[in-house]
């Protein structure tokens, strides 16, 4: 991990800008989201605080300061595509989940979120499923979507 | 600030003429007008420009303006909200937006009566909120460590402590997180703040959100007396304001010394004085009474007693001091035996030598050096913090630190921390070959040169030679603590000590008289500059103090003895500090020079340790969260140091071990055995390890795994 | 999942110059399509003969601030006057609400950005190009990152080192100032102005900072020649295309691009093919969601930045999206105020707490237990945040919110009288959730252990 994450400091003047990137590698490498010892392990290998890389970690909203569930589907619930209907594909979603936006399903399989424009405003609802994006996604979408990702 | 070209600049309508490049918020206090501020804060570095308090208008420019982010141009024409409607009404706004959320609870808040927020609003603040939502709300109050308590709802997010934290003791332990509205002040996980400066941000935040835990519910602003005096805690003396309510110190604050501590001050100094009420405090004399032990006696007995003692040790008495008495004390005791008693021999508390009074300077001066040479094998952290920050600011100022002797060149400052400095005579060589400006030594006790001027002061008389000592005066804890004073006690025939705390004399005293702590004394000190200053009587001590009865004493020998601080001073004065009176000492101490002061006599120079070849040498330090004040106040455990070892990473290497392990070490007869801790900057050949946790190991030591038993 | 619809809608195809459906993705195809001849023309050129011709085709940032990039590119000193590296910095954060441009421009015509970037390069002769990319952007960091190596590979990028930076989600790091800070590693919190990045940016360097398709456009400058250039769309300000983010209740929503100076009416009506299920359209999110509402009266009104600047408008990164008359504009500005409360960066005062407050009283309308003055309190929070923020996130909140009660004020009045929402669960808008009320990483520490006692 340390020699990883100093690998990538080797691409910028200064170390410091590594950090988004260094907790990107941490939190695929943790499952997701960042646990403690990813922010020492991140501080450690770029000479900075816990302290200073959870405090940009919680800035940004990829980041996840909390356990996560294995997949992730984040449904867009912005202007544009809440003028077609991305409510109702949250709702979808929550349903065929049983959890609310910001949960983890009780198996600890799938979390459930809703975020800002994603933009792909001009084929809503824009659905990203596992951080890869699903266009024009209706309810309809939804049971065939979590399928895949419990099956 | 260097000689700059001044500039023309008009403040509502008054026009300053200014150094170009001053802050606008300083010039417009020049012209009589304040802007007011919260996140601005200059010695926090650049301006942020976060909290918007400070809108102003300016000439030529569309939107309002942060002024804290501007500086003086000439021509610029600027309006504040006196005669700007414009930035009245930004000012007004950020004012609204920053009550939105703060909850109204100043009656029960600390801060109330001396708090920024409070007085902005007084002054400028509406009259009623328009605010009838939810405000954010808060886990309240939490503590961020067992000195400091965070309340989050009343934080107006100004950054002035994160911004302490990352770039001015640069621990990088308190910052910001999340985003937004809801962005909350926060350590790590659940790590109290820990470092030798965490107290410094109750006094930067503006609002009661950072509060000093001690002081919680303990006084309002206007039943406090603040008596301005100098911290006694180590060498550097900072500058302080000790609140009082009723007689007792309820909060140490910083009293900003520009050339000494520019406004900050250390934990120890700020949080240790509830030292003064520890419980093993002792108020009445105790003397060894046969088969029972110690038993409290009047003091006109007790001064009795030692009269006695002292009487039959004529020419055979030993002081042993602390370092910790003030000027007048040291001298009051080294008259009364020197003088009265005909006895010359003190145990000091350490070398000390008049070498670098040629290289004096003020502890700013680092501050703005090129090349700063740290030496020795003591953290300045640990031994002089202040001084540490001064190193840390002219770092970042681009200033280059070097830490070894051989590539000292190019330096304009030096500091000396640790042993081996032979009171600063080793740095003063140093300095005169390098032709450096200033130089520093560290001394161990904060009134080490005090006192050496005081014993010197008192006679010229050289000490006799060897002989049997009739009686050991041990001036103080720290002495009292000294194993090697232990070791003349048990040479002596009677000993005479003079302790705060029950215990630490207690197997070996024939008499024991209650001593005060620096927070309890008039006097003065001379801090590791050279400077002398004032220290003032803030809490009535429960005992009359040790001029008081060493005057009594001084009387039965017919020595003229005056009990009080500013007569003493004068005599020292007269040989020490070319006649400077008590008073012209002052509030603010100047660094002075005074000629005619006599050299001390520089003791000779200690043999270097010798270590073989790859051997180790032992280097004991009292860590700056140690000593008899910090060990009894329980706010302070968790800074306490640990039982570990330092090692450079070379005899890690060597030996070895990794940080965790367990090793022993040997040397000097005895072995301990601790916890290995790999530090990359210390020098090779060097293990570390505070005071507390050597034991009686010395000098050149082995080092060895230790066996782990199952 | 039907795809992205990406067309030239109107002649002459500047940056969509060669693609006709298939992405220019590969070197090659980029290149039979003319890629990289102007690089190789403009290192033929001093570096002052390439910005003055960007300046002479008076080519202006399509981020949403409008400013000269030639100009922009003057500012920064030359190596002789600086003893600092000089960076540039290609803002590909792609954040504001109805946008995604630059993305396309990403998937279809990556080579064109490299090799805009490398003009550039030439132009302010710098030595080290990064390309901050939004951190959701994941099939477009593929797409660029493999075009990057193409290059590489071909031995194009010459002395010029051209890193890739993830962004990690945070709207506030498409604000320049924000997004150096957040290249440097750290809060992505703006920076006061002065300094200026030209002047103090990345690591304290000169910087220049420029948005995907303005980089974009560089190529295209040098290749139809500056004043050409400078003929096309809506002379003299709003030179050039632009690729138009056609989006909302239209018929035939997409990425166009058309010559500045197209009227708003013939984008959405003919390129868009109207607003279907024969609805009307109430208003148009246009310029992006940080600027004010445009309503149906003002549809003639021609898509550049002084014909809209006449209504108050802006064309911002040019966005249209159509909302119809389903939609509750209170519903609208709530949710457009949610998004400036989730991004606001929380540095500086009015914009922390006045989106907040913003959305607390569109929140009260909208559930119509709000008064008639809290509709002038709301008025006065936008007054307040306006111009008063450290950057324009705040003004960018409260612009919108302020056009919406100004504009539309009877409906507004309509929940109150109504003590509700007039349009009930009918609106597409209604209750539509927003990630503020998720509550993202709010944990406070729970009893404080302190093991070393
Ligand atoms: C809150 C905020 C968000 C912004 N987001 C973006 C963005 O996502 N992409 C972008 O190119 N510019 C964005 N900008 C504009 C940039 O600050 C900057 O003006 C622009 O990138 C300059 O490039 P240009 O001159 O080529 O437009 C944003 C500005 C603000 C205040
Ligand atoms: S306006 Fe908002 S985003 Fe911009 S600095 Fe202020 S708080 Fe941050
Ligand atoms: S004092 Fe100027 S913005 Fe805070």
């Amino acid at each position: 991990m340390i020699e990883e994450i100093q690998k990538l400091a080797k691409e910028y003047p200064s170390s410091k800008s590594a950090v988004l990137p260094a907790l990107r590698y941490a939190q695929e490498q943790h499952g997701g989201w960042l646990p403690r010892e990813a922010f020492e392990e991140v501080g450690e290998a770029l000479d900075l605080t816990p302290a200073y890389c959870m405090s940009v970690a919680s800035f940004y909203d990829m980041f996840q300061l909390e356990r996560t569930g294995e997949h992730t589907v984040e449904v867009c619930t912005n202007v544009c595509c809440g003028l077609l209907g991305a409510q109702a594909v949250l709702e979808a979603f929550e349903r065929e989940l049983g959890v609310h936006a910001g949960e983890t399903t009780a198996d600890g399989a799938i979390t459930l979120r809703a975020v800002e424009c994603l933009g792909g405003c001009s084929t809503p609802t824009i659905v990203a499923v596992d951080h890869r994006y699903r266009q024009s996604v209706t309810p309809a979408d939804v049971p065939a979507i979590v399928e895949q990702l419990r099956g | 600030m260097s000689a700059s070209e001044l500039v023309r600049v008009t403040i509502d309508g008054k026009e300053v003429h200014i150094a170009k490049g001053t802050g606008l918020v300083e010039s417009a206090l020049h012209a009589g007008i304040e802007i007011p501020v919260f996140c601005y804060e200059p010695r926090l570095g650049a301006p942020i420009g976060a909290c918007r308090m400070c809108l102003v208008e300016i000439e030529g420019m569309p939107k309002l303006q942060a002024a804290c982010t501007l500086t003086a141009q000439d021509g610029m024409v600027v309006k504040t909200a006196r005669t700007s409607a414009q930035a009245a009404e930004g000012q007004n706004a950020t004012l609204e937006f920053i009550l939105v959320n703060h909850p109204l609870d100043c009656p029960v808040c600390d801060k109330g009566g001396e708090c920024p927020l409070q007085d902005l609003t007084f002054r400028y603040g509406p009259g009623k909120t328009r605010m009838n939502f939810e405000k954010t709300t808060f886990e309240k109050p939490i503590p961020i460590s067992p000195t400091i308590s965070l309340d989050r709802e009343r934080c107006i997010l100004c950054y002035r402590c994160t911004r302490f934290s990352e770039s001015v003791s640069e621990d990088g332990q308190l910052v910001a997180k999340n985003r937004g509205a809801m962005s909350v002040i926060s350590t790590f996980e659940d790590e109290p703040y820990t470092g030798a400066f965490t107290g410094n941000v109750t006094e930067l935040c503006p609002v009661g959100a950072l509060l000093p835990t001690q002081y919680r519910f303990e006084a309002r602003p206007w039943e406090i007396q603040s008596v301005p005096t100098v911290c006694g805690m180590c060498a550097v003396g900072c500058n302080t304001w000790v609140d009082l309510r009723e007689g007792k110190a309820k909060r140490v604050r910083s009293r900003n010394h520009f050339e000494i501590d520019e406004g900050w001050l250390c934990d120890k100094g700020r949080f240790a004085f509830t030292h003064l009420r520890a419980p093993d405090r002792i108020v009445d004399p105790i003397q060894r009474v046969r088969r029972r032990g110690f038993e409290p006696v009047s003091w006109d007995a007790a001064i009795d007693a030692a009269e006695e003692m002292l009487r039959a040790a004529r020419e055979r008495v030993v002081v042993a001091l602390s370092g910790s008495e003030t000027v007048e004390q040291a001298y009051a005791l080294a008259k009364l035996v020197r003088v009265g008693l005909d006895s010359h021999e003190a145990v000091l508390p350490e070398e000390v030598s008049g070498a670098l009074d040629a290289y004096r300077a003020p502890l700013s001066s680092i501050g703005d050096a090129q090349v700063i040479g740290v030496l020795g094998d003591v953290p300045l952290e640990e031994s002089a913090p202040i001084v540490d920050l001064w190193v840390r600011k002219a770092r970042r100022n681009g200033a280059r630190i070097v830490d070894s002797e051989d590539n000292l060149k190019g330096a304009d400052v030096l500091i000396w921390s640790g042993p081996g400095g032979r009171g600063g005579v080793r740095v003063a060589q140093l300095a005169e070959q390098l032709g450096v400006s200033a130089a520093f030594y560290v001394p161990a006790t904060p009134n080490g040169r005090g006192i050496a001027d005081a014993w010197s002061a008192a006679s010229d008389a050289e000490p006799g030679d060897e002989h049997s000592i009739g009686v050991l005066i041990v001036s103080g804890d720290e002495a009292a603590g000294n194993p090697n004073v232990r070791g003349l006690a048990e040479r002596a025939e009677h000993v005479i000590v003079s302790s705060m705390f029950h215990g630490l004399a207690a197997g070996w005293a024939d008499l024991v008289l209650p001593g005060t702590s620096y927070l309890e004394r008039d006097g003065t000190y001379v801090n590791l500059e050279g400077r002398l200053q004032r220290l003032r009587r803030t809490a009535t001590p429960p005992c009359p103090d040790e001029l008081e009865w060493i005057s009594r004493l001084a009387a039965r020998f017919d020595i003229e003895l005056a009990p009080y601080p500013s007569s003493v001073f004068a005599e020292v004065s007269k040989r020490c500090y070319g006649g400077l009176s008590f008073g012209e000492v002052g509030e603010r101490a100047a660094l002075r020079t005074y000629d005619a002061a006599p050299a001390h006599v520089d003791p000779p120079a200690l043999p270097e340790p010798k270590t073989a070849e790859g051997g180790l040498h032992l280097v004991c330090y009292k860590p700056l969260f140690s000593g008899p004040a910090v060990e009894r106040v329980t706010e302070l455990q968790f800074q306490r140091p640990r039982a570990e070892v330092e090692l450079s990473a070379v005899d890690a290497e060597r030996h070895g071990v990794k940080t965790g392990d367990e090793v022993t070490l040997t040397g000097g007869g005895a072995s301990v055995t601790l916890r290995a801790q790999v530090n990359r900057k210390l020098r090779a050949g060097v293990a570390r390890v505070p005071d507390e946790f050597a034991g009686d190991v010395r000098g050149a030591v082995e080092l060895s795994k230790a066996e782990v038993t199952a | 999942m039907a795809d992205t619809v990406v067309e030239v809608a109107e002649q002459p195809a500047l940056v969509l110059r060669g693609y006709d459906g298939t992405p220019l993705v590969d070197l090659d195809t980029y290149r039979s399509v003319g890629g990289y001849a102007q690089l190789e023309r403009a290192r033929a050129m001093s570096p002052q003969e390439v910005t003055q011709q960007i300046i002479d085709s008076n080519l202006r940032g399509r981020g949403g601030a409008f400013f000269p990039t030639g100009r922009k590119a003057s500012f920064i000193p030359t190596p002789d006057k600086v003893s600092k590296p000089i960076y540039i910095t290609v803002n590909a954060d792609e954040s504001e609400p109805g946008t995604f441009k630059d993305r396309e421009i990403m998937l279809k015509v990556p080579h064109r950005l490299l090799e805009g970037c490398l003009i550039a390069a030439h132009a302010i002769q710098s030595k080290h190009v990064f390309i901050y990319i939004r951190g959701e952007y994941t099939e477009e960091y593929e797409v660029l990152s493999k075009a990057l190596a193409e290059a590489r590979k071909a031995k194009l990028l010459g002395n010029v080192k051209v890193t890739i930076h993830r962004g990690a989600g945070a709207y506030i790091c498409g604000e320049e100032t924000a997004l150096l800070e957040s290249l440097e590693g750290k809060r992505g919190q703006p920076r006061s102005k002065p300094p200026f990045p030209a002047i103090q940016g990345l690591y304290a360097s000169p910087t220049l900072i420029n948005n995907v398709e303005s980089i974009t456009n560089m190529p295209i400058v040098l290749e139809v020649g500056p004043q050409e250039y400078a003929q096309i769309g809506a002379p003299p300000d709003s030179t050039g295309t632009r690729l138009f983010c056609l989006s909302g209740n239209v018929a035939r929503p997409g990425v166009y691009e058309a010559p500045h100076g197209i009227t708003t009416r013939h984008l959405i009506y003919d390129i868009g093919g109207g607003i279907p299920n024969g609805r009307e359209l109430k208003a148009v999110m246009i310029g992006g969601s940080s600027f004010p509402v445009m309503t149906p009266n003002e549809l003639d009104t021609k898509l550049d930045a002084n014909s809209l600047g006449q209504h108050g408008l802006f064309i911002g990164s040019g966005v249209v999206c159509a909302i119809d008359d389903r939609t509750c504009i209170v519903q609208f500005a709530l949710r457009v105020a949610q998004f400036y409360m989730h991004e606001s960066c929380g540095k500086c005062t009015p914009c922390r707490v006045g989106t907040r407050w913003l959305v607390q009283i569109l929140r009260a309308v909208e559930d119509g237990t709000a008064s008639e003055n809290d509709l002038e309190v709301l008025l006065d929070v936008c007054d307040r945040i306006i111009g008063k923020c450290l950057c324009v996130l705040g003004d960018s909140a409260a612009m919108p919110v302020a056009s919406c009660v100004t504009k539309f004020r009877d409906e507004f009045r309509a929940h109150l009288a109504h003590g509700g929402c007039p349009f009930g669960a009918d609106s597409s808008l209604a209750n539509l959730f927003a990630p503020t009320d998720q509550h993202a990483h709010t944990t406070v520490p729970q009893e404080l252990s302190v093991e070393r006692v």
